[in-house]
């Protein structure tokens, strides 16, 4: 028996034994089993170029499509905010998905509740469900502010989260004062990033247009402020205290709005912080008086950056700027908005990304890429990636939509390294498998869930993106700002480093080329 | 130290280098390295000398008797590369501590030398010399013979201690100790009449093994390469040979001569850098072994393959010359490459600036000449500033040069590639010569050196700043107004300037935001104050100025 209780063996070796694989081997033939040859042929024409045109006639099946629900962006944005306890309107199975994932991704825990909706809310609407839930959640975890989003459940059967918060409040569930600002986010409709977009225009709509009726509109008093948006972001932590970095090192005064880089990452001494950090429910309030408004991600702002310019700021919208250029055009934005100076340190900051890129772009100029993502995340890849004379062969985003993938083709074409490069819009993973086999590159950019691209189709992955499960602690690095851009220099080319010994390592065959120097 | 004083001074005494034949006998006493001057910047010792010539030697376990410093810094640092043993690769020293410096290290290192043939069971040892044994008088000379009449394996003391001298110096010792202990004690299995020995040429990352498919074709055997991808039982019976090609005539000229004295080896000095001389070394190997007897069908043969190879090299290469088209490249090398190099990089279409001449002989200086005319400019010692200054004045768009001095590319944003021993790519031979072009090509071409010599764009809106407050200025410069123009986005999102809104907005005589957005790529959206102001604006003073 290889399994005993004085050394417990794990799954990744019990199934190794032999007494497992005798009975894995036996069950084989009741299991309908295949003729292995047909196996491996359909296993080879799915690489074929004749595969590929099949799966992209595909109309009606998503297979392994890269984009997540928009509540999962909204408990996102909403978790940004001081003492916030996201609500999710709706089925309680959808809210457990959001908190792990999260979870898993942040290695931190994740708290949100949902309304519960059951099959009698659903024939009946879900206001007893959001009058019990809030005056639970407001009692339980005494939170400052509850901010609502919902679930496709509740969508589908219409309910209406202004009247219901209204009633609620009627009903006592949480003072008539209390915040409850809201948005409806059906997951039918665009993705995490929309989501985030409309919990955060839902946030700042409350506060700044009188609480749903229930207070005076605020009256914009401009002042020298900026407002920065991070948008769905995995190295939100990272990336949120780099941004505050630049902004304290120029002197400019500014809000961070939905800034859950504390939540994320609360430290270990004996408390639980159930909420941590955040943009106080003050200074949302008091971000209407801003001069400006910046979003790092065009495609998660569209929504609230229209909004922000109605009230008369004026905004700036980037798409996740990496690399030189890109953050070149950042703090030139910063400076041009507030009329401060860039400082001495900055520049020296962008001196060392320079030397970075100077050093090592050899090894990273002419390479092939594919890139897969939030629409915002792979275009600011791609931009940098052609910064070093790397090739982006494929840019695929599930969530982008054909705006994304003009601006990426006028991106592509800008550079002689993105000719022959092609933006897919609303393609998945799938379709990702097929671009790499019949275009093949020499490395992968996307999440976790691109290891099994990996292991299919032999192009090493370079992890960046959201979600990222099986590596821990890359999203408290940032990859904005000059010393983000060496972050994701460096990434690239450990695996570049990586893959390179990877060829070279057989004993006495290719070791001759297995040196100490790259 | 007396037996190594006198090896140093045989050293300084070599007929075989024009240079020192034309010295007096005071000048020769004195040595052939300049005396180092303390306080500047130096290159290596004669130990990391003795060191780098011998450690490609494959499958020889190299001990370096000394404290950590020597080898800890020196293992594994060149890319020279082995088709067989990966013992070279593997770290011995007798890592000598305070109680050995104070009672000596000879126990330590017989101990030592013991333990490896225990472990290692290696076809021979070198022990090297460092600095600390040989000052507490540990004879290394000594411990050698003893082990190696105790264990019944060759141990060879390689007595080159940093202190006494150069780098080049080091590879000479290196070079003596071979001809001393090695060279000579066995016999080859058999000869044929076409067996070579390459000295001085290191196999860095594999590059022999680019022009050894040639000398197969030709049926040419290289019984021995010192010390390149070289084996013990190979160079201990390279006296056999019938000639020799000294490939690095600064590191290895007295083990060439010495061969020719003792074995009557006749040997010549060629390259394998350039395609012109690939063919002339081809053609050399082939006419001294036709003198020593090889058949001489050999000749056509070898003219036949030169033939072959040069036309596709030279093809491969034409396409390139478009794109080189008024790049100049600064060469800065030592010893053959400096003009070795020069005619492939002319050839492909590179004006060649400037080429060093620090580590070359007077033919080699000659030749350098002969390619680049009689006003080449050749830099003797240039400073790193000298060589900053240089680049920077854009007097060249690429460099090639050695890892050391490619900072100094680097920091003054010039393109840079490495042709000395750090190098990833093979560049000697004709297919290496193509490589070299490639390489080149890619290196100007890399979007990164824009990046690099751009100013924060800060920089340049400050400058475009100051230059529209004093008008007079931005009238008289037309193109850095139109360059400031060009370089202010309004539409951040799609990215489109001042410049161009400018001209849209004069040319199509544009009144609203609702018409800007048709004729331009400007969203209009976020971007929608800007270009209100930019309606109401008199023509700015920097398009009047651009005009």
């Amino acid at each position: 028996m290889a399994q005993s209780a004085e050394h417990v063996i794990d799954h990744v070796e019990l199934f190794r034994g032999p007494e497992y694989q005798q009975m894995l081997a036996k069950k084989k033939i009741f299991e309908n089993p295949r003729d292995p040859a047909e196996v491996e042929r359909i296993k080879e024409w799915t690489k074929t170029a004749e595969y590929r045109e099949k799966n992209f006639a595909r109309e009606a099946l998503a297979v392994n499509p890269a984009k997540a629900c928009q509540p999962l962006g909204a408990v996102f944005a909403s978790v940004g905010f001081e003492r916030t306890l996201p609500f999710v309107h709706g089925s309680q199975g959808c809210v457990a998905y959001y908190r792990s994932h999260l979870s898993r991704h942040f290695k931190e825990p994740s708290s949100c509740v949902s309304s519960s909706m059951t099959e009698d809310a659903a024939v009946f609407g879900g206001l007893n469900n959001m009058t019990d839930g809030l005056a639970n959640s407001y009692n339980m975890y005494k939170p400052k502010m509850i901010a609502v989003s919902t679930t496709c459940m509740a969508e589908v059967i219409g309910d209406d989260l202004n009247a219901f918060i209204k009633t609620s409040k009627e009903k006592g569930s949480v003072p008539a004062d209390f915040d409850v600002p809201f948005a409806h986010t059906p997951a039918f409709v665009g993705s995490h990033v929309t989501g985030y977009d409309n919990a955060l225009k839902g946030i700042l709509e409350h506060f700044w247009d009188g609480k749903a009726g229930t207070a005076p509109k605020l009256e914009r008093k401009p002042n020298g402020a900026i407002n920065i948006i991070g948008g769905f972001d995995g190295y939100t932590v990272g990336n949120l205290r780099e941004i505050k970095r630049i902004l304290e090192l120029m002197g400019i005064q500014h809000t961070v709005l939905a800034d859950n880089s504390e939540v994320f990452d609360t430290p270990t001494d004996g408390e639980f912080r159930m909420y941590d950090g955040g943009t106080t429910l003050e200074d949302a309030a008091n971000a209407i008086h801003a001069k400006a408004t910046i979003s790092m991600q065009q495609w998660c702002t569209e929504k609230t950056l229209a909004f922000v310019a109605e009230h008369g700021q004026d905004v700036v919208s980037f798409n996740y700027p990496v690399g030189l250029s890109a953050t070149d055009d950042f703090i030139v934005a910063l400076s041009r908005l507030s009329g401060k100076e860039i400082p001495e340190q900055l520049a020296r900051e962008r001196g060392r990304l320079v030397d970075a890129i100077a050093d090592s772009s050899a090894h990273v100029h002419g390479k092939k890429f594919a890139i897969y993502g939030d629409p915002d995340l792979c275009y600011g890849l791609a931009a940098f990636l052609l910064e070093l004379g790397a090739e982006p062969t494929h840019v695929l985003s599930t969530n982008g939509n054909k705006a994304w993938q003009e601006k990426m083709q006028a991106l592509l074409a800008s550079s002689p390294f993105g000719q022959g490069c092609q933006a897919y819009p609303g393609r998945d993973l799938w379709h990702m498998r097929s671009l790499l086999f019949t275009e093949p590159v020499d490395f992968l950019i996307g999440n976790t869930y691109g290891k099994y691209l990996e292991r299919d189709t032999g192009t090493p992955l370079i992890r960046i993106g959201f979600p990222i499960f099986d590596r821990h602690h890359h999203h408290r690095s940032p990859l904005w700002g000059y010393q983000g851009g060496l972050n994701v220099l460096v990434k690239i080319l450990d695996k570049i480093f990586d893959e390179i010994d990877k060829n070279t390592n057989v004993l006495g065959k290719t070791d001759y080329s297995f040196d100490i120097i790259r | 130290m007396s037996s190594l004083a006198a090896t140093v001074q045989n050293i300084f005494d070599e007929p075989g280098c024009a240079k020192n034949g034309s010295k007096s006998e005071a000048e020769r006493r004195n040595g052939c390295t300049k005396q180092l001057q303390p306080g500047s910047a130096a290159g290596g010792c004669a130990f990391d000398g003795a060191k780098v010539a011998l450690q490609p030697f494959t499958d020889v376990a190299h001990l370096v008797h000394g404290p950590i410093a020597c080898e800890g810094n020196s293992w594994d640092n060149r890319g020279a590369v082995s088709s067989g043993s990966d013992l070279w690769r593997t770290a011995f020293t007798t890592d000598l501590s305070e109680t050995d410096i104070v009672f000596g290290g000879e126990k330590r290192l017989c101990k030592a030398i013991k333990e490896i043939i225990d472990k290692y069971d290696p076809c021979a040892i070198f022990v090297y010399q460092t600095c600390i044994p040989a000052m507490i008088g540990d004879d290394i000379n000594a411990v050698c013979k003893a082990a190696s009449r105790r264990f019944l394996k060759p141990v060879i003391p390689i007595n080159s201690p940093g202190f006494v001298g150069s780098k080049n110096l080091g590879n000479k010792l290196a070079g003596e100790a071979l001809l001393d202990y090695v060279i000579g004690t066995r016999e080859p299995d058999y000869t044929t009449p076409y067996d070579i020995n390459l000295i001085g040429e290191y196999n860095l990352s594999g590059e022999l093994w680019q022009v050894k498919p040639l000398l197969d074709e030709l049926g040419v055997r290289i019984l021995c390469c010192i010390s390149g991808d070289g084996k013990y039982r190979e160079v201990a019976s390279s006296h056999r040979a019938r000639a020799a090609m000294l490939v690095c005539s600064k590191s290895m000229i007295n083990v060439a001569r010495k061969m020719e004295q003792r074995y009557g080896i006749p040997f010549f000095e060629g390259s394998f850098y350039g395609i012109q001389d690939s063919s002339e070394s081809l053609r050399q190997i082939a006419r001294l072994l036709v003198e020593r007897g090889a058949p001489t069908d050999l000749l056509g043969r070898t003219e036949a393959l030169i033939a072959r190879e040069e036309a596709w090299a030279w093809g491969a290469i034409e396409p390139y010359k478009p794109r080189f088209g008024g790049k100049k490249a600064l060469l800065m090398t030592g010893g053959v490459k400096s003009w070795s190099v020069v005619a492939a990089l002319q050839e492909a279409g590179l004006e060649l600036v400037g080429t060093s001449v620090k580590k070359s002989t007077k033919e080699d200086k000659e030749r350098i000449k002969e390619l680049m005319g009689h006003d080449a400019n050749m830099i003797e010692n240039m400073t790193p500033r000298e060589m900053y200054e240089m680049l920077k004045g854009a007097k060249a768009d690429i460099m090639l040069s050695g890892g050391k001095s490619q900072f100094v590319a680097l920091k003054a944003a010039v393109p840079w590639l490495d042709i000395n021993q750090e190098r990833c790519h093979a560049y000697m031979g004709y297919v290496g010569m193509v490589k070299l072009v490639e390489e080149i090509d890619k290196s100007l071409s890399s979007p990164m050196w824009e990046q690099l010599r751009r100013p924060a764009p800060w920089e340049a809106l400050a400058k475009a700043m100051e230059q529209m407050q004093s008008p007079a200025t931005a009238l008289a410069d037309p193109a850095l107004a139109e360059k400031s123009r060009r370089a202010r986005k309004i539409c951040i999102c799609n990215r489109v300037d001042l410049g161009t809104i400018e001209d849209a907005i004069y040319a199509h005589r544009l009144r609203s935001v609702e018409a800007v957005r048709e004729h331009t790529n400007a969203v209009g959206g976020c971007c929608q104050r800007r270009i209100d102001e930019i309606l109401v604006s008199e023509p700015s003073a920097m398009r009047q100025a651009a005009e």
